[in-house]
């Protein structure tokens, strides 16, 4: 197999694209309207923990990928098994992304353009991204992430002259509930998804930084969605969040001087594209490792065709595709993201306190962890 | 591959490829050019005496813009006007915006509308039914004024021709933004009404629209809604005290009257700010606090600003009359129209939310009964460039 490797910094980019992904538009604690910076505070802090989970992993088991470490600490047929409903999982959320994306698009940009269209020319986009090469993907993220971070830094400054910096009050109008209700959702989307980095952090270059920049990803995760979940607060108070589809598209509309509505769009297609990216491609190399063929490369169209068809029959409707990933996603991922990560975390360590039979590779595994 | 293997020539169509495909990334699915679409520019909606909705569209045609601008006072042929208002009739909003295109050529166009005018009778019956349209559509401009007519149907305004501005609609709306420059009518938009809508413990208060002779309108004072239903009208004055009241007040002339006469004082900056504070866990009074920073722009009459005294007792006065302007716009939407326009009721939901879950349902009488607790400091900083008035000396 051929050598793939990314750098510190394009690892930071892609994992912040990654979480921030499809929160540019569909805001994750809607139910918790002005009490939502509580939720997002309580969630990131869950989300801080699912990641160092998953960096303690990634350490504990080096260069290896989820899929490799599944077969070697659960056996290979359990393993085996696992990694398939990994891969599952990995399809279903880049699905999930291509839907949020279709649907804003054509709620919003162009209504009138089938969202199969849509959704095809941005699957072909990332067939051809990952076909090129995780590399190339990385190194694209470097250059496009920093253009969200531009784009919520112009339209927040922007909007700085229609704010209500009292709108967060009252604290808890409707009890905690609906706070913890949406913390939990936050920490399965976007950051529980970030599992799927487990297929990816073996390419990092230096595997040492991988704590930090993981870590400073997380937080800067948190605070971007702090600061544009304040800003439409701030701009257009509790009620009207609660009640719209599209929280932040509605926040640049009514910028006072001119449209910067497609910044938002551009914003969207870069943190999506990261995400699908990531997804695909760890469905793909998962895939891979399972039918034992060296080049991923033949599997992306196939999954991505399969992807799209998936993220259409799925949902009738864009009501379907919200209660979905309101009601039932945070406890359909939760196998994925916490326990079976937690299981293999358990079994990591089992396996380093007792001298193992893998030798030198989890020898330095000991090292990594012990430094840290 | 192609690019590292292939001659000059493969590189060359490859480029070529990619350049051409821009071309069609450019577009979109549903073009439409603007020669193939009415521009609305401003709309009018009324309830009819059947109980339908009545559209009236006022839409542009951009080819005429240009031969107005270029053929003006060569006069003659044809309209001068580049303007065309037409109306129909329908039970639902998007109904009656597509029945319309069974009169006009091409379909309507609502992203560049400015001003939308709400009639008396709809105001009456329900705006927020009315509404529901353009928060759902994705065409429509969030920043467009909205106005109630009084006296007079949307048709007729929007029917207004007259020679201030080719596009009607864009007289309209500077006509406002003079207003609310002057501190006489609030800047009503979209998503203002839109918030208003959503939040609990405020009513709506739109601007109002008037008739004013043949060819001009006037645009001063509001309506004020209780419950999404038009309750009243508060006049210019009582206007400029709600405006001072909710901090909306740049710079407006206030009249003061002096022992010899008036004197008009600037206002340079105004903050203005509601509250309600509580006394043993209900709240004890509507409090507004209103800080203005204002000059003497002029001196009608005769007297004499020599000394800092005078400055003060002028202050004094100035704050007097800003305090009744606000008491009578208060007590005006209190007793009459028991319509909390101001906010005091989010006040209470913010900083008292327990309070607020008990009595929401039972706000506006509570509102209309709490005595108002109105405090006004003036600062005068300047007096122009003469300190006494104009006088012949004896």
């Amino acid at each position: 197999m051929e050598k793939i490797q990314i750098s510190h910094i394009q690892l930071f980019m892609l994992l912040s694209g990654f979480l921030f992904g499809s929160t540019v538009i569909i805001s994750p604690v809607q139910e918790a309207a002005n009490d939502g910076w509580l939720a997002i505070l309580l969630g990131g802090a869950g989300g801080f923990l699912l990641m160092w989970l998953y960096v303690k992993i990634a350490l504990l088991n080096p260069s290896k990928t989820l899929v490799e470490i599944l077969k070697e600490r659960m056996g290979k047929v359990v393993g085996n098994i696992l990694a398939v409903f990994y891969i599952w999982y990995f399809i279903h959320v880049a699905s999930i992304v291509f839907r949020d994306f279709g649907e804003f698009i054509t709620a919003m940009t162009f209504p009138e353009t089938p969202m199969g269209v849509i959704i095809g020319i941005f699957a072909v986009l990332v067939v051809y991204v990952l076909n090129s090469g995780i590399e190339v993907l990385a190194r694209l993220c470097e250059i496009l992430v920093p253009i969200i971070y531009i784009a919520i830094l112009i339209i927040s400054l922007a909007l700085i002259t229609v704010r209500d910096f009292t709108a967060f009050l009252p604290l808890l109008e409707n009890g905690i509930t609906p706070v913890l209700k949406s913390a939990f959702s936050i920490i399965s989307f976007p950051f529980g998804e970030a599992v799927a980095f487990l297929m990816v952090f073996p390419i990092l270059y230096k595997e040492e930084k991988l704590k930090k920049v993981v870590f400073s990803a997380t937080i800067v995760a948190i605070a971007t969605v702090l600061i544009v979940f304040f800003r439409d607060l701030f701009v257009l108070g509790s009620g009207l969040i609660r009640r719209t589809n599209f929280v932040p598209h509605l926040t640049t509309l009514i910028l006072p001087w001119f449209n910067v509505e497609p910044l938002l769009d551009i914003t969207l297609m870069i943190g999506g594209g990261a995400k699908i990216c990531i997804c695909i491609y760890a469905a793909v190399k998962g895939l891979s490792q399972i039918i034992k063929i060296d080049d991923y490369r033949s599997l992306t169209g196939a999954v991505v065709i399969f992807s799209v068809v998936l993220c259409i029959w799925s949902f009738e409707n864009v009501l379907e595709l919200f209660a979905f990933t309101d009601k039932v996603w945070p406890f359909y991922s939760l196998p994925f993201q916490v326990i079976i990560p937690l299981l293999l975390l358990l079994l990591s360590f089992r396996n380093k306190s007792r001298p193992s039979k893998q030798g030198a590779q989890t020898q330095t595994g000991q090292k990594e962890s012990n430094t840290n | 591959m192609i690019c590292r293997k292939g001659s000059k020539g493969a590189k060359i169509a490859l480029l070529a490829i990619f350049l051409l495909s821009a071309l069609l990334l450019s577009g979109c699915w549903n073009n439409r050019d603007l020669t193939e679409m009415n521009l609305v520019s401003a709309a009018g909606l009324e309830r009819t005496k059947d109980g339908k909705l009545l559209l009236t569209v006022q839409v542009v045609e951009p080819a005429a813009i240009q031969s107005t601008s270029s053929g003006k006072g060569q006069g003659g042929n044809g309209s001068p006007y580049p303007t065309y208002v037409s109306s129909y009739e329908g039970e639902t909003l998007f109904e009656t915006i597509r029945g319309i295109l069974s009169t006009l050529d091409k379909k309507l166009f609502f992203s560049a509308t400015q001003i939308l005018i709400l009639g008396e009778n709809l105001a009456k019956d329900d705006i927020i039914e009315a509404l529901d349209f353009f928060q759902r559509d994705h065409e429509i401009n969030y920043k467009m004024y909205i106005l109630v007519a009084k006296d007079v149907s949307p048709q007729e305004i929007l029917e207004i021709k007259n020679d201030l501005d080719p596009i009607e609609a864009m007289y309209l709306k500077r006509t406002v933004d003079n207003n609310v420059a002057r501190g006489t009518v609030k800047r009503t938009m979209l998503i203002d009404l839109v918030k208003d809508i959503y939040c609990s413990g405020k009513q709506i208060a739109i601007g109002q629209i008037t008739k004013s002779g043949k060819k001009e309108v006037r645009t001063e004072g509001i309506a004020v809604f209780k419950d999404g239903k038009l309750a009243g009208w508060l006049n210019r004055r009582e206007t400029r005290g709600y405006l001072f009241a909710i901090n909306q007040i740049k710079s407006t002339i206030v009249n003061v009257p002096v022992e010899e006469g008036l004197v008009a004082i600037e206002t340079i900056s105004a903050k203005g700010k509601v509250h309600v504070p509580f006394k043993k866990g209900k709240p004890a009074a509507l409090g507004i606090k209103v800080n203005i920073e204002a000059a003497v722009g002029e001196y009608a009459g005769t007297g004499k600003l020599e000394c800092p005294e005078r400055i003060y007792e002028l202050e004094r006065k100035t704050e007097e009359v800003v305090r009744k302007e606000i008491e009578d716009a208060l007590k005006k939407v209190q007793k009459e129209f028991s319509s909390d326009i101001f906010g005091f009721g989010q006040q209470v939901r913010k900083y008292n939310p327990k309070y607020w879950k008990k009595i929401k349902k039972e706000w506006n009488e509570l509102f209309s009964e709490l005595p108002a607790d109105i405090k006004v400091k003036a600062k005068l900083r300047r007096v122009g460039s003469v300190r006494d008035s104009l006088e012949k000396d004896e």
